[in-house]
């Protein structure tokens, strides 16, 4: 596609692109199709195991992995429709790099070998920093890109350094042999490549101390381009540690759960607070949505963090879900920013009263973010619940609601700001009056069909797979399969099938359908807080007090990019310390 | 003593990632911090290659050599060969990012460039 | 956060992190040691199963071909980005380009002593490129040897060769063929039933330059494809101080 790129017209560029997408995700799909009846290994360059001895590269195409690669397919289409004659990717490089960005986040998902893993962490981060610096018009997409790029790029070295020195133990490159290779060795150096490799992923997850780069770079990356970030990038920096946790270090922290999970319990939480305090903060409205996405990442880091098989099945299906609905506030941002030529709050007031279906989206995405039930983030949250009943931690379950009540009492917010007009002017800060360019040509500002649908379809996927549960059982399976180490082992070098079972965890959705419901209400008040600021005693303004930003966090988010590698550097060293002296045996 | 000089290349792997996060975090220039990516790379190749070496072992290029002798692992100069070249090109990315931010804001210190501020 | 704050905060925590590296990596075996099994198979074994003398080069064009696949991946889109950074977007205001005079004209030594040089250049890269299963070279090293003719030709000549050269649209044509190259190799085993990217070639005698099946070929493709890289880089970085926009003040 890049050579003809300069031949190509507009119109030509945008349908091929579309095209190649909707291709990749058929063959993606017709793969599910095949895998569902059990994983499948496949080895690049017909190079099987010699021995015990792996010396090629293989895909291990399970159905949680297909899965994901389906999820990023279906997004990149989306978001490639909506784009269609977006302003400033001309000259036809976007569509190239969105196409190499999918295919990087399918291999990503696929992989079993780490290094395999470690090229395409690599190649999707450098299609990042691209595509969010594609608008050169203005010089905060170069500084958002710029900080994103640094940041990722020593994460990418930290997940080397990792690699490395796991190679220097065990002499192997594929997950499945250092796994077997590496026992139960629990010296120093095993651990600090654990916390290389965890704190390289959790850059790219965006879980505090290492989130600082997110607001940056999806405040100013193009609409379409966030939609991918947000919805599957950051998330894939998850299913890393996943891996690894379940495969590669297994058995090393077999008789170290409770504190392994209490370290990253205590990195969910402070993400999920850190992230929902900033998110109501904002007043621009992609930085929100970029807080957002942080917090959430913190509750699917606690869910990952319960350990086991229910608590990785509960992460996928909540990332599902919240890769749909983010995506779709994404793209109603979008919308609003073609439409009425602005993305702060304070220039949004009010002008979006005559946008009924626009809004009617918004809610329904603020809805979602709650957790409330008809989504399948409900799901995600009931299967959060019954494992932390399981360890008897049910408090988890409140910290999602408090998350889920923060983001979606912003989106609220400016949603009441915006569409209905109520209240009073918003409060503004500095960042929010950057205001950004549209995106689209400003002759012409219906909202078109292009716009609308993918964002309509965005929003329904969640509700429609809540209502037809049929997937839930492969992946309550699959999720058994994928967290066992001896079934990945006995898949790679035996070829042979294995199942997996987990039990179902209907019993506490009702539980869960409650919380949504409740953690939606109270957003609601908290957003009327905020909105009718000016009607209420001061003691019932906490909307207002939280809107204006608790000034420690603001000052870390600096948009300096030695702050944030300084923070990455705490956050490491930190890390590495608890790790060396807490999981030695 | 005899500990240390076993182990030199990679403490110098780790003094080189430290130096390199260092001047990330105080820099002026964003050229400056780009090099300083440059560095941080260099110290993971240090330590991928150092972890590689066998001593008394010979090229892994059976030429002139059979192919039952002693050599060193071919294993990581691979996974650093084609790194070099690629990271090169990455850094001409992120200089580009850098060449740009100064033609539209007259600028290249990080201090001055804060419309991403809080 | 002000500076000095900053880093010394800095050299709290990074003095840690450095005390930590160095506490974990004195558990590693010493230096010179190298024990792990991958390394010692493949030095084994490439010869016999691919006939290729450069351990380094099997592995990298067949061993973990996939994985140079996404290396050069990487490449294409870091010079995809630049490209499309430094892109001249219609209704920009521009330097006026013309025809580009150099004030210096560098001395007859330089210039005399360049030419040879260059010659050695252009047959030192080909015998890298073709020679990279037998001994250490091979498409990446390649291409950078060969991409640098043309920068020796701006500093013998002057700018104005150096763009009639990098500006050609077949850099580009070439650039994206030898990428996708890549790719069709590897689709071409899967088209004959084996998985992607199989060594599908006849795999010749050792020692000869044609031999050891696609590992040459995917060099020669690598080659190109670094080549005309770097010289869109560098023509896309010359055009912008030639043709750059004027910074505000």
């Amino acid at each position: 596609m890049a050579c003809a790129r300069k031949w190509l017209n507009r119109v030509m560029a945008d349908s091929l692109g579309i095209l190649l997408a909707g291709i990749t995700l058929v063959i993606s799909c017709a793969l599910l199709a095949k895998v569902m009846h059990g994983p499948n290994v496949y080895w690049f360059g017909n190079w099987y195991p010699h021995g015990s001895v792996i010396v090629g590269i293989s895909f291990l195409a399970d159905p949680i992995s297909i899965g994901l690669a389906v999820l990023a397919a279906t997004l990149t289409l989306l978001s490639l429709i909506f784009s269609w004659r977006l302003l400033g990717s001309g000259s036809n490089y976007f569509q190239p790099l969105m196409l190499i960005f999918l295919a990087a986040m399918s291999g990503f998902c696929l992989t079993i070998d780490i290094f395999n893993l470690f090229v395409f962490f690599e190649l999707m981060s450098t299609a990042a920093f691209a595509l969010c610096g594609l608008k050169i018009e203005e010089p905060a997409p170069l500084q958002g890109s710029f900080n994103f790029a640094v940041t990722n790029t020593i994460a990418a070295f930290l997940v080397l350094t990792g690699i490395a020195l796991l190679y220097a133990v065990t002499g192997a490159l594929n997950m499945a042999q250092i796994g077997l290779a590496l026992g139960a060795r629990h010296d120093p150096l095993v651990l600090f490549a654990f916390a290389l490799l965890t704190c390289g992923f959790f850059v790219k997850a965006a879980i505090v101390p290492f989130h600082l780069w997110l607001p940056d770079a999806h405040a100013v990356a193009p609409t379409p381009v966030c939609v991918l970030f947000s919805g599957l990038m950051v998330q894939l920096g998850l299913l890393a540690v996943a891996r690894l946790r379940f495969v590669v270090f297994a058995q090393t922290f077999a008789s170290h759960e409770t504190s392994l999970q209490t370290i990253f319990h205590f990195l969910g939480i402070l993400t999920v607070l850190v992230g929902g305090l900033m998110c109501y903060s904002e007043h621009h409205l992609k930085r929100m949505l970029a807080f957002s996405t942080i917090c959430h990442m913190g509750i699917m880091l606690l869910a990952l963090a319960l350990g086991g098989a229910l608590g990785f099945a509960a992460m996928l299906a909540y990332l599902v879900g919240h890769a749909f609905v983010k995506g779709s506030l994404f793209l109603t941002s979008g919308i609003l920013l073609h439409r009425l030529r602005a993305i702060g709050e304070r220039s949004l007031f009010a002008k979006g009263k005559v946008l009924r279906w626009t809004a009617a989206l918004w809610f329904l995405g603020s809805l979602g973010l709650a957790a409330a039930p008809p989504f399948i983030l409900m799901t995600g949250e009931a299967g959060i619940s019954k494992a932390a009943e399981q360890m008897s931690r049910s408090w988890i379950s409140e910290i999602c609601m408090l998350g889920g009540m923060l983001t979606s009492a912003a989106t609220l917010r400016i949603g009441m700001h915006t569409f209905f007009g109520w209240g009073e002017e918003p409060i503004t800060d500095e960042a929010s009056e950057i205001g950004e360019l549209p995106e689209t040509a400003s002759e012409d500002r219906r909202i078109f069909w292009y716009q609308f649908v993918p964002a309509l379809i965005s929003i329904s996927i969640p509700i429609v797979l809540f209502v037809t549960p049929l997937w839930l059982s492969v992946l309550r399976n699959e999720s058994a399969v994928f967290t066992r180490q001896s079934a990945v082992l006995h898949l790679v070098y035996l070829g042979g099938p294995v199942t997996g079972q987990l039990p179902a965890w209907n019993e506490t959705f009702k539980a869960s359908a409650v919380r949504g419901a409740v953690a939606f209400f109270l957003a609601i008040l908290l957003a009327c807080t905020s909105v009718f600021r000016h009607r209420l005693k001061r003691t019932f303004r906490i909307g207002a007090f939280l809107e204006s930003g608790l000034r420690p966090l603001r000052v870390m988010q600096s948009g300096h990019p030695g702050d944030y590698v300084l923070w990455l550097t705490i956050g490491l060293s930190i890390m590495g310390t608890i790790s060396v002296i807490l999981l030695r045996s | 003593m005899p500990d240390i000089l076993h182990l030199a290349p990679y403490y110098v792997a780790a003094w080189l990632f430290f130096c390199g996060l260092y001047g990330l975090v105080s820099s002026r220039h964003l050229v400056h911090s780009v090099i300083c990516l440059a560095i941080l790379q260099s110290s993971t190749y240090i330590l991928l290659l150092g972890i590689g070496y066998r001593i008394g072992g010979a090229a892994p290029i059976f030429a002139d050599i059979d192919p039952g002798k002693l050599t060193v692992d071919p294993i990581v100069q691979a996974l650093m060969l084609t790194d070099v070249v690629v990271e090169a090109v990455v850094v001409a990315l992120l200089l580009a990012m850098v060449v740009k931010a100064h033609e539209k804001s007259g600028t290249v210190s990080p201090d001055e460039l804060r419309t991403l501020r809080g | 956060m002000r500076e000095r704050i900053r880093v010394r905060t800095f050299l709290v925590f990074g003095g840690l992190f450095l005390f930590l590296f160095c506490y974990a990596v004195a558990n590693l075996p010493p230096w010179g040691s190298y024990r792990g099994p991958y390394g010692d198979v493949i030095s084994r074994v490439s010869v016999y199963e691919r006939h290729a003398t450069d351990a380094v080069n099997a592995v990298n064009y067949d061993y973990r071909a996939f994985d140079t696949l996404g290396e050069e991946f990487i490449l294409f889109t870091a010079v995809l980005g630049v490209m499309m950074l430094l892109r001249r977007e219609e209704g920009t205001v521009t330097r006026d380009a013309g025809k580009v005079k150099d004030n210096i004209r560098l001395s007859t030594t330089v210039r005399v002593t360049a030419m040879p040089v260059i010659l050695l250049t252009v047959i030192f890269g080909f015998y890298i490129g073709l020679h990279g299963q037998l001994t250490p070279g091979g498409g990446f090293q390649a291409g950078v040897i060969l991409a640098s003719i043309p920068f020796l030709l701006y500093v013998c000549e002057n700018t104005e060769t150096f763009r009639r050269i990098t500006s050609h649209t077949a850099v580009e044509v070439i650039e994206a063929l030898g990428a996708s190259s890549y790719v069709l190799i590897g689709m071409t085993s899967l088209v004959m039933g084996a998985p992607f990217l199989s060594n599908f070639l006849p795999l010749g005698t050792t020692g000869d330059v044609f031999s050891s099946g696609t590992i040459a070929l995917i060099s020669v493709c690598i080659g190109f494809e670094v080549t005309a890289a770097f010289l869109l880089v560098g023509y896309t970085y010359l055009e912008e101080i030639i043709t750059g926009e004027l910074p505000e003040e």
